[in-house]
C-alpha cells in the first residue's frame, strides 16, 4: 500500500501544455481515477508517473520516496494498457511471469504465483495458451494478471476497456474494482468515460486541458459539480443561459429560456449573466392542468411544449422546449404515464437545491 | 533525458556514432568533390573555372540535358505502364496474379546494365535478333543512345511506381468508391474522380524515384549509349578518364547531378508527407468482375509487360549456355563461355560474395539501431540524423566513388584500392534502404509492448535487446538479403573503387563488356542474374508480408 502525491506537475509538449501544474493526493489502498475528455492529459499524468514521460517541473512521491528520477523499470508501478500489450511470443503464463523472471524469483514461487494470478483472473486453465488463441477481453484479463502478478506498489490503467465492447466493459470494470480492493492495492485509473468513472471510483479528478478541475467522490462530483465544464461532462445536463432578475437572501431568480427559475446559490448581482444547471432526471412532470397553471404547493414550476418523446425501457425521455425556444431534455421514470403528445403543453416542477447556478464566462 | 535506464545513453550514442560514420564516409567525401569544383587544383584559389568550361562546352551541355531528358522520358513511361498495370493487379481477376507479382518484383533487384545488355545481345549491332530479321530483310532501328536507354529504364524501374500505386488502390476504401457510384457516377468517371486522385501522391512519389534512379545510374548508359553524352557516364569518364581527365570538371558535373537529385528527393518527400488520405480501408476491396473480352484484355496486357521486363534476363541466360565462335553465336550448348569468364580465376566471383556479406551485415548492424531510434524517439539529433541519413538517395554512386577516392587517397586515412573502401561505399549507399526498413519493422512493434516490459521491471535497453530485437529478426533478415542482392549487382560506385585485386563480378561483367567476346559477357551477366534473383524468390514471402515498402 503506497500513497501518490503529485506536487505541481507540469509537462508541455512545444506549445501546448498537455499537464498543467497538476497538485494531487491519491490515498493508500484508494481507487482512484482520472477522467476528462480526449487530449486533456490523462495519458500523460499516468505516464509520469509510470517514468515513461520525464516530469517537466514539480515532483511525485510513492509515500516518503520522491519517484520522478527513478527508471521506470525500477518503480515498482504495475500499468494496464489500452492495447494489452500482451507479448505476442510467450504464452499466457509467461506473460504473467515475466515480471517475476526480471525480479529473479524462484521457479516453483513463480509457479505457485502465476497459477494464483491467473485464477484471480479465472483464466486458470489457459496458462498454455497463445495469446493469438485469445478473445480481446481475455487479453486483458492477461494483462491485468500479469501487473498484479509483481505486487506492484500501485497499479496504473490507461483506458484498459475501452477497446472492448460494452456487456464486457461493464463486467471487467467490476471485477478490476473487486481485485484492486481484495489486494488492497493504490490504484489510478484512466479514463474518458463518465459512467465507468463513477462506477468504479472511490474518487474522481475531473480534468480539463491539462489541469484538474474538481477532485471528490463520484456523488459529489455528480451532484454537485464545482464548474460548468464539470457539470456538463458528468451527464447529459440542461444547460440553459440566463440572467438574474432578482436577488432575495438566498434565493435567485433567473430568467432563461423565456422562464423563471428560482434557484438557490451564492450571492449575486441583480443582471449578471448565469448558467443553470438542471439534470433532466431532476425535473418531474406534474400533473396540472392542460393550461398549465402552475398547481405546485411552492410554485417552482415551468411549462414546456413537448417535442418529442423516446421511449427507453427504464425511462422516457422528453424533448421538451421552454417558451422562448431554448431545448430542455428531460427524464421520467417508463412507468408513468404521460398523456400529451407532441405539440402539448407539460407542466415541469424542480427542486430548487438540484439546480446548479454557474456564473457564466 | 535522465534516468531513462540505458536506453537515453543507448539512443545518443546510437546518433553519434552513426552522425559520425556518415560524416566522414558520406558528408566529408561530398565536400571535397564540390572542393574540386572550386578550387584551381595548381594554386589552391577559389575559381568557377570548371562551371564556366561546362557552361561553354556543347557536349557536357548535351549531357546534362540527355540526361535529364531520359529522366523525364523514363518517368512518363513507366507511368503510362505502371498505373493501369497497378489497377489491374490491385482490383481484376488477372489469371496468375501471384507469379506476376513476384515476377514483377525482379527487375528491382536485377542489374539493370544486365538489361541493357540482354538488349545490346539481341537488337545491337549484331544482336541475334537483328541479324535474324535482317536475313528475312526487316530493317530493325538503332536501339543504341536515347531509345534504349528509355527502354531499358521503363522495364528495369517500373516496380517504383507499381508496388506503392497498388497498395494505393487496395487501401481505398471501398465505401467511397462505393458512395461515388451510389451518387450517380459511372465505373470510368469513379476511377478519375475518386480513386485517381486517391492514389496520385503515390503515382507522384514513384515516378520522382524513377527520375532519380535514371539520372544517377551509370550502368544502363555505360552499355548503351556509344558516345552519345549522359551525365554519370561522363563524369566517370573525366575522373577516371586517362587521356581527359579533369577533376574539376568532373566534381562540378558531380555537384549538378546531386542538385538535381537532391531536389527532386526533396519533392518526392513532400508528397509522401501527403500521402496519409489513402488509408482507412477496412477490407481488401473485392475484385471487379468483367467481362470476357475485358478478362482477357487485361490479362493478356499484364502478362506482356511482366514477361518483357524479365525476358531479356531470360535471353541472356540462354544465351550464355550458346557456343560462341569470335561474336558469332552457334546454336549448340555449352559451358565454354563459363570456363572462359572464370579463366584460372574465381576471385571476382569470391570477391563479390565476401564484400556483399560484409556490407550486408555491416548495414544491418548500422541500420537497425538507427531505424529504431528514429521510429520511436524525436529528438534534435535523431532529426539532423534522419536528414542526413536520406543523402545517400540522391547521392549517385559515382559520385560517392570519386569522393571516396578524393578523400581517402592521402592525408590521415589512406583506404584506396582494398575492400575496405568498397565496403564503406555500399554501407553508406544501401544505409537508407536499410534504415527505412528497419523503421517499418519497429511501426508494427506496438510500443506498449516494449513499455509493458519497463514496467515490469526489465530495463530499456534488456527490453530492447531481448525483446525487441527478436521480434524484429525476421524482417531484419529480409531486409539484409535485400542489401546483399543490391550489393551484388552494384556498378557505378564500384568501378570507381576496385583495384585489381579486388575486382567483382560486376566489373568483370562490364570489363568484358569492352572485348569481343559476348559469350563471356553473358556468362557473367547470368551469374549475376542468378545471385540476385534467386535470394529474392527465396525470402519474397518474408518480404511480401512487411509489404515490399522497403524496397
Ligand atoms: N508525445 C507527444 N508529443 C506531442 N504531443 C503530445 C504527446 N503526447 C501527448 N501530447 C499532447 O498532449 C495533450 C494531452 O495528451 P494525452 O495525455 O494523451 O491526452 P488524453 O490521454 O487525456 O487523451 C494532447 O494535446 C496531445 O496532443
Ligand atoms: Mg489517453
Amino acid at each position: 500500500m503506497t500513497a501518490i502525491r503529485l506536487e505541481g506537475v507540469t509537462r508541455s509538449y512545444g506549445a501546448v501544455r498537455a499537464v498543467d501544474d497538476v497538485s494531487l493526493t491519491v490515498n493508500e489502498g484508494e481507487f482512484f481515477t482520472l477522467l476528462g475528455p480526449s487530449g486533456c492529459g490523462k495519458t500523460t499524468l499516468l505516464r509520469m508517473i509510470a517514468g515513461f514521460t520525464d516530469v517537466e517541473h514539480g515532483s511525485i512521491w510513492f509515500g516518503a520516496r520522491r519517484i520522478d528520477a527513478v527508471p521506470a523499470h525500477r518503480r515498482n508501478t504495475g500499468m494496464v494498457f489500452q492495447s494489452y500489450a500482451v507479448f505476442p511470443n510467450l504464452t499466457v503464463a509467461g506473460n504473467v511471469a515475466y515480471g517475476l523472471r526480471a525480479r529473479k524469483v524462484g521457479r516453483a514461487e513463480t509457479g505457485a504465483r502465476v497459477a494464483r494470478a491467473l485464477a484471480s483472473v479465472q483464466l486458470g486453465a489457459l496458462g498454455e495458451r497463445w495469446p493469438h488463441e485469445l478473445s480481446g477481453g481475455q487479453l486483458q484479463r492477461v494483462a491485468i494478471a500479469r501487473s498484479l502478478v509483481i505486487e506492484p506498489a500501485v497499479l496504473l490503467f490507461d483506458e484498459p476497456l475501452s477497446n472492448l465492447d460494452a456487456q464486457l466493459r461493464t463486467q471487467l470494470r467490476v471485477e478490476i474494482r473487486q481485485l484492486q480492493r481484495q489486494l488492497g492495492l493504490t490504484a489510478v485509473y484512466v479514463t474518458h468515460d463518465q459512467e465507468e468513472a463513477l462506477a468504479v471510483s472511490d474518487r474522481i479528478a475531473v480534468m480539463r486541458a491539462g489541469r484538474v478541475e474538481q477532485v471528490g467522490p463520484p456523488e459529489a462530483i455528480y451532484r454537485t459539480p464545482g464548474t460548468a465544464f464539470v457539470a456538463e461532462f458528468m451527464g447529459s445536463t440542461n444547460m440553459l443561459p440566463g440572467r438574474i432578475e432578482a436577488v432575495d437572501g438566498a434565493e435567485i431568480a433567473v430568467r432563461a429560456g423565456g422562464a423563471m427559475f428560482r434557484v438557490q446559490g451564492a450571492a449575486g448581482t441583480v443582471g449578471d449573466p448565469v448558467l443553470l444547471s438542471i439534470r433532466p432526471e431532476t425535473m418531474r412532470v406534474l400533473a396540472g392542468d392542460a393550461d398549465g397553471r402552475s398547481v405546485t404547493e411552492d410554485g417552482r414550476s415551468v411549462t414546456a411544449t413537448l417535442v418529442l418523446r423516446e421511449f427507453l425501457g427504464p425511462t422516457l425521455r422528453l424533448h421538451t422546449v421552454l417558451p422562448d425556444g431554448t431545448p430542455l431534455r428531460v427524464a421520467a421514470l417508463g412507468g408513468q404515464e404521460i398523456r400529451q403528445g407532441a405539440g402539448g403543453a407539460l407542466l415541469l416542477g424542480y427542486d430548487a437545491a438540484q439546480i446548479i447556478l454557474y456564473p457564466a464566462s | 533525458m535522465k534516468g531513462i535506464g540505458g536506453l537515453g545513453a543507448f539512443r545518443a550514442c546510437v546518433c553519434l556514432a552513426a552522425l559520425l560514420f556518415l560524416g566522414v564516409f558520406l558528408v566529408y567525401p561530398l565536400a571535397t568533390v564540390l572542393l574540386a569544383s572550386v578550387r584551381d587544383p595548381d594554386t589552391g584559389a577559389w575559381t568557377l573555372a570548371p562551371y564556366r568550361q561546362i557552361a561553354a562546352s556543347r557536349y557536357y551541355l548535351g549531357s546534362v540535358g540527355n540526361s535529364l531528358l531520359a529522366g523525364v522520358l523514363s518517368m512518363g513511361f513507366v507511368c503510362v505502364l505502371a498505373v493501369p498495370l497497378a489497377f489491374c493487379l490491385a482490383r481484376l481477376e488477372v489469371p496468375g496474379k501471384p507469379v506476376l507479382l513476384t515476377l514483377a518484383s525482379l527487375p528491382l533487384v536485377l542489374p539493370s546494365f544486365v538489361g541493357a545488355y540482354a538488349l545490346v545481345l539481341l537488337f545491337g549491332h549484331a544482336g541475334i535478333a537483328t541479324v535474324a530479321m535482317r536475313d528475312i530483310g526487316l530493317p530493325v532501328g538503332s536501339i543504341y543512345g536515347m531509345p534504349g536507354i528509355v527502354i531499358v529504364f521503363t522495364l528495369t524501374l517500373y516496380p517504383y511506381v507499381l508496388m506503392p500505386v497498388m497498395a494505393g488502390f487496395q487501401a481505398v476504401d471501398i465505401a467511397i468508391e462505393e458512395a461515388a457510384r451510389n451518387l450517380g457516377g459511372s465505373r470510368f468517371h469513379v476511377f478519375r474522380t475518386v480513386l485517381l486522385p486517391v492514389v496520385m501522391p503515390s503515382v507522384l512519389a514513384g515516378a520522382l524515384l524513377v527520375f532519380i534512379e535514371a539520372l544517377e545510374n551509370f550502368g544502363v548508359p555505360a552499355v548503351l549509349a556509344e558516345d552519345r553524352p549522359f551525365l554519370a557516364l561522363d563524369i566517370f569518364k573525366l575522373f577516371a578518364g586517362e587521356s581527359d581527365s579533369n577533376p574539376g570538371a568532373a566534381g562540378a558535373l558531380s555537384v549538378l547531378l546531386v542538385a538535381c537529385t537532391a531536389g527532386v528527393l526533396v519533392l518526392q518527400r513532400r508528397w509522401l508527407a501527403r500521402r496519409r488520405f489513402a488509408t482507412g480501408a477496412r477490407r481488401v476491396p473485392p475484385p471487379i468482375v468483367l467481362g470476357r473480352g475485358g478478362r482477357i484484355a487485361a490479362g493478356v496486357f499484364c502478362w506482356a509487360v511482366v514477361l518483357l521486363s524479365v525476358l531479356p534476363f531470360a535471353a541472356v541466360l540462354v544465351i550464355s549456355f550458346q557456343h560462341f565462335r569470335g561474336p558469332v553465336l552457334n546454336w549448340e550448348i555449352t559451358l565454354s563461355n563459363y570456363a572462359a569468364l572464370l579463366r584460372g580465376s574465381y576471385r571476382p566471383l569470391w570477391n563479390t560474395l565476401l564484400l556483399a556479406s560484409i556490407a550486408a551485415m555491416a548495414v544491418t548492424l548500422l541500420g537497425a539501431p538507427i531505424g529504431y531510434v528514429l521510429a520511436r524517439h524525436r529528438s534534435r539529433l535523431s532529426t539532423l540524423l534522419d536528414i542526413v541519413v536520406t543523402v545517400p538517395f540522391a547521392v549517385s554512386g559515382t559520385v560517392l566513388g570519386i569522393g571516396l577516392v578524393i578523400a581517402f587517397n592521402s592525408g590521415w586515412l589512406v583506404l584506396t584500392g582494398g575492400w575496405l573502401i568498397l565496403s564503406v561505399a555500399f554501407v553508406v549507399r544501401k544505409l537508407p534502404f536499410s534504415v527505412r526498413s528497419a523503421g517499418a519493422i519497429v511501426h508494427q512493434i506496438d510500443p506498449s509492448l516494449e513499455e509493458a516490459s519497463i514496467n515490469l521491471g526489465v530495463s530499456p535497453l534488456r527490453t530492447f535487446l531481448t525483446m525487441t530485437v527478436p521480434m524484429m529478426a525476421a524482417g531484419l533478415a529480409g531486409g539484409m538479403v535485400l542489401v546483399w542482392v543490391t550489393v551484388t549487382s552494384e556498378l557505378s560506385a564500384t568501378i570507381v573503387l576496385y583495384s585489381s585485386r579486388w575486382r567483382t563480378m560486376t566489373v568483370l561483367m562490364f570489363q568484358s563488356l569492352e572485348g569481343t567476346a559476348p559469350g563471356e559477357a553473358a556468362a557473367a551477366a547470368s551469374i549475376l542474374i542468378v545471385f540476385t534473383a534467386l535470394p529474392l524468390l527465396l525470402v519474397y514471402r518474408l518480404l511480401q508480408r512487411q509489404g515490399m515498402g522497403v524496397l
